[in-house]
């Protein structure tokens, strides 16, 4: 498969500080790809590398088989959706649309066609002679949407771009996203440090971290399978617990823990050792609540109930073991109808092995 | 509590004084002007326009006029263009001794004009370039870019940061980048700069006094009038380049206030 | 060549990446750059440095017989600094520098201080622009008003006898310089005050009345001490224009007894001693770097460093 955009030992250091490093990525024509990381790992500094915004330390960019590492940012065709939008406030909607357009020299008239076939498809026609600053935030966003789609780009970066809107409009503008991307088959490379985000509309995701990428795959993956214990705890909502391998027999092995015994399924590829230490990792939504014993489990867990935090329709609740152990449980309402949730009260968490999986330490 | 009132009442009052103590001379200036009287007292004398049929009898004034516009006009440009230059390069750039190109573009203010008045006479001599307007214009681009530079600078740290590489994002090169976004951006800044240098050059006299030689400016003629036959004819040209400076200010407002609106509608080519 | 600086920061969230993002590397140097980096300091170099550093350099030539006689020279030097009216001459200008600088910055306080903390946001924005207003007028004829307005048969005089008081002797002594000095200074002082004290967090003013602290008490305790900067800065800049005027002393005190300005002025226009002329001005100079420099340490220093 030739990549359409490929990152082959990008690296970039400010000085002495290293912003990343070994960045190695291929994106295939047409991907919605989800960069996703906490604040300084790196996902920004990629983006604007392959804008061209600044100049990798090493490595090199590909672009439909091109070399593209050495061309300014106006050279290259890679539209910005910005964080701040970055409209130009002394030109109308319109002729912010047209100015990529503008560029490339495109006449007037054909200019504004394509403007305003644009600002239609977008639901902001209306305001095509308006100043931006007479928008809204979530009409502002489109104007930025249009004004770098207009020029038919073959890939469509993204900045953050929901991150200035209110919450009811985050959720609209996904579904528009997700929607113009299905609309025009281009790529989109989106970064961003929301989970919800990354994971409602990208098709594969990198995680990164630190200035480097901890894993890469398609959305479900990596939300069910981390790679790493950075992962685990920074995508869903996951119970980690620090332990040894006891035994393995059958594809499953026991861990010793702090909250005693516990029993993972194990992937085909992974072999530990009697006396491993590893991180037995249990996601917060395959743990089952009862307030009594509830038959067999694999894994069994006591603990008291400490609070309880809605989410929507979702609850999750804190529960703690005697030993001190926090575990994080979510289930939707109905799930927890007939249990009486009480702060103190005594709680049984049960889960297969099967839900379980463990990640190697150190 | 009529203490507290009292006090705030007194501290009106001061800052009244003080507002009267900073406009008196100008208000003064203009009453001067029409007074009939060459050294004014109370009662006022009549009202009389002597002073400003004096002033436009006087052979040496309205050349001195004409020099002190053609100067200022120049240095407004000139001053605007390298503080312009200043402000996008420490807007933009990092580089080595950042810290002495700053202090090149801001420290004039800091050295008495006639100290600098001297030493551009001194130095001007010497490069056969003294003595004619262009000695005036090429020392008051020197303290008037000063002023040029902080205006846009303070612009310019307005801008979104973003904006600029937005446009280069979008295929404009520097060049274009530098006339369809930065300089839109920062045209009222621009034209405050353009307005101010102007005004700071007009009244400008301890450096066109040294440097001007027969060449002279209004303030100088001024000051040879202050030094020889005094009389209100000093306060009819003040109130001259007092309205043509105030007006020209206004008029730079309303230029910035009527272009609001027409901005997305500029050009269309 | 210079790297390329990219301030971009998200303004919505704090993306800590991108903001510590200093530079991008250009493959090769820029035209645009260039031309846009050089122009004001080639300027610079050409018209300000130059004749300043030519100053200093002047200061060592001699005239001799009418005739200016370049070379490595001390003698203005030496019977400049070794005479006693140059030095008399120097701390007078030094004290109504001083003097200037601190009865503007004195007078000028209460006044910001009322439109920074107590003045209505339309009236603080006319007070900026009637304060902006005396720097369109000419500074000549504002102190040729004064004149007219304070000598010994002017309005004031006038209007004072009609209630029997005066007459006061106003122009031609130190009182007559100090009001020019004020006409020069208080409205660049007010500005620079106001602006300083407009930006004291509110929230500091509060908190100190909150924990007891009269008004009076707290004004000085809190907002002097949080707007230092800017209020020693100003003061720094009355002092320079203080410092260095010639209208003030010559028109409205009177030019006896002289300042350096007029010093420098009468070397120069009557003597036509370029040499001795820049000896005063270098020494002027020094003088004035020295303050900055105290004062600048003072403003951005810890509390009780002194000059």
């Amino acid at each position: 498969m030739d990549s359409f955009l490929s990152l082959k030992g990008i690296e970039k250091r400010f000085g002495a500080y290293v912003a990343v490093h070994d960045i190695n990525l291929d994106i295939a024509q047409g991907e919605f790809v989800a960069i996703m990381g906490p604040s300084g790992c790196g996902k920004t500094t990629t983006l604007r590398i392959i804008a061209g915004l600044e100049q990798p330390s090493a490595g090199e960019i590909r672009m439909r088989g091109e070399p593209v590492t050495n061309r300014k940012p106006w050279e290259r065709d890679s539209p910005l959706v910005w964080q701040s939008l970055a409209l130009f406030p002394f030109l109308s909607v319109r002729k912010n649309v047209e100015f990529g357009l503008k560029m490339r020299r495109v006449p007037a008239a054909e200019r504004r066609r394509r403007a305003m076939h644009w600002l239609e498809r977008l639901g902001i026609a209306e305001f095509a002679e308006r100043d931006v600053s007479q928008l809204s935030g979530g009409q502002r966003q489109r104007v930025a949407l249009a004004r770098a789609l207009v020029t038919e780009p073959e890939i469509l970066l993204l900045d953050e771009p929901l991150s200035a809107l209110d919450a009811h409009l985050v959720v609209r503008m996904q579904a528009e996203l997700t929607r113009l991307h299905r609309e025009l088959g281009i790529t989109f490379l989106y970064v961003t440090h929301s989970q919800s985000e990354a994971f409602a509309m990208a098709s594969r995701v990198v995680i990164m971290n630190r200035g480097a990428i901890e894993q890469v795959g398609p959305a479900k993956q990596v939300y069910r399978q981390p790679a790493s214990r950075f992962v685990a705890e920074f995508v869903g909502t996951n119970n980690i617990l620090g332990g040894r391998v006891e035994r393995v027999a059958d594809g499953h092995a026991v861990v010793a823990t702090p909250v005693g015994p516990l029993r993972a399924a194990l992937r085909p590829e992974q072999r530990p050792a009697a006396g491993d230490p590893v991180h037995y990792v249990v996601s917060a939504d395959s743990i089952t609540l009862s307030a009594g014993a509830n038959g067999e489990a694999d894994n069994v867990v006591e603990a008291t109930m400490v609070s309880e935090q809605f989410v929507g329709s979702v609850v999750t609740v804190y529960a703690e073991t005697a030993g001190g152990e926090e575990f994080r449980v979510q289930a939707s309402q109905n799930e927890l109808a007939g249990i009486d949730l009480v702060p103190g009260g005594a709680l049984h968490l049960t889960w297969r092995a099967e839900s379980a999986y463990l990640l190697p330490s150190g | 509590m009529t203490g507290e009132r009292a006090v705030r009442a007194a501290l009106w009052l001061y800052v009244l004084a003080v507002f009267a103590f900073i406009l008196a001379p100008i208000a003064t200036s203009f009453v001067v002007s029409f007074n009939v009287d060459r050294f004014p007292t109370l009662p006022l004398g009549g009202f009389s326009l002597r002073w400003y049929e004096d002033m436009m009898g006087d052979p040496t004034v309205l050349p001195a006029f004409r020099n002190t516009i053609i100067a200022g006009v120049t240095v407004a440009v000139i001053s605007t263009f390298l503080g312009f230059t200043a402000a996008y390069t420490d807007y933009r750039y990092r580089f080595f001794g950042k810290s002495v190109y700053l202090a090149l573009a801001l420290l004039p203010p800091t050295i008495p004009v006639i100290i600098l008045g001297l030493a551009m006479l001194i130095f001007l001599s010497r490069v056969s370039l003294f003595g004619q307007l262009h000695s005036v214009i090429i020392a008051h681009v020197v303290i008037c870019l000063p002023f040029a530079m902080a205006l846009i600078r303070l612009r310019l740290s307005q801008m979104d940061p973003s904006l600029e590489a937005a446009a280069w994002n979008l295929g404009a090169g520097e060049w274009r980048t530098m006339r369809g976004v930065i300089l839109p951006f920062t045209m009222p800044a621009i034209l405050s700069a353009l307005f101010i240098t102007m005004a700071v050059s007009f009244d400008e006299y301890a450096i066109a006094w040294f440097v001007s030689g027969f060449s002279e400016t209004l303030p100088v003629r001024i000051l040879a009038m202050l030094q020889g036959r005094v009389s209100p004819r000093i306060n009819a040209i003040g109130s001259i380049v007092f309205t043509i400076s105030i007006t020209l200010v206004i008029l730079a407002q309303v230029i910035l206030l009527l272009r609001l609106p027409s901005r997305g509608q500029t050009d269309d080519g | 060549m210079p790297r390329i600086l990219h301030p971009e920061m998200p303004t919505a969230t704090v993306d800590r990446e991108a903001a510590d993002a200093p530079a991008a590397r250009r493959a090769r140097p820029d035209l645009f750059a260039w031309v846009m980096g050089l122009a004001m300091p080639v300027w610079q170099a050409l018209f300000f440095v130059a004749p300043l550093g030519f100053l200093v350099v002047m200061s060592f030539w001699v005239v001799e017989n009418f005739r200016l006689v370049p070379g490595v020279s001390t003698v203005n030097w030496v019977e400049l600094l070794s005479a006693r009216y140059f030095w008399e001459i120097y701390l007078r200008t030094l004290w109504y520098g001083l003097l200037g600088a601190g009865l503007a910055s004195v007078l000028a306080f209460p006044c910001a201080y009322m439109l920074a903390f107590h003045a209505r946001r339309r009236w603080r924005w006319f007070a900026v622009f009637l304060l902006i207003t005396p720097f369109f007028t000419s500074y000549l004829v504002r102190t040729y008003t004064w004149k007219v307005l304070l000598t010994d048969n002017g309005f004031i005089n006038a209007a004072l006898d009609l209630v029997g008081l005066g007459p006061f002797s106003m122009v031609n002594n130190l009182f007559g310089t100090m009001v020019g000095y004020l006409t020069l200074v208080l409205p660049l002082v007010v500005l620079l005050q106001l602006f300083s004290l407009a930006n004291v967090d509110r929230n500091l003013v509060e908190a100190a009345h909150n924990l007891g602290c009269g008004a009076l008490k707290t004004i000085f305790i809190v907002v002097i001490p949080a707007a230092k900067i800017g209020l020693i800065l100003a003061g720094a800049f009355a002092f320079i224009l203080a410092f260095g005027d010639y209208v003030s002393p010559t028109f409205l005190g009177g030019g006896r007894p002289p300042t350096l300005s007029i010093l420098m002025v009468d070397v120069v226009k009557s003597g036509a001693n370029w040499p001795q002329g820049a000896v005063v001005a270098v020494t002027m100079i020094v003088t004035l770097f020295v303050v900055c420099f105290a004062a600048i340490a003072w403003a951005y220093g810890g509390g009780g460093r002194k000059a």
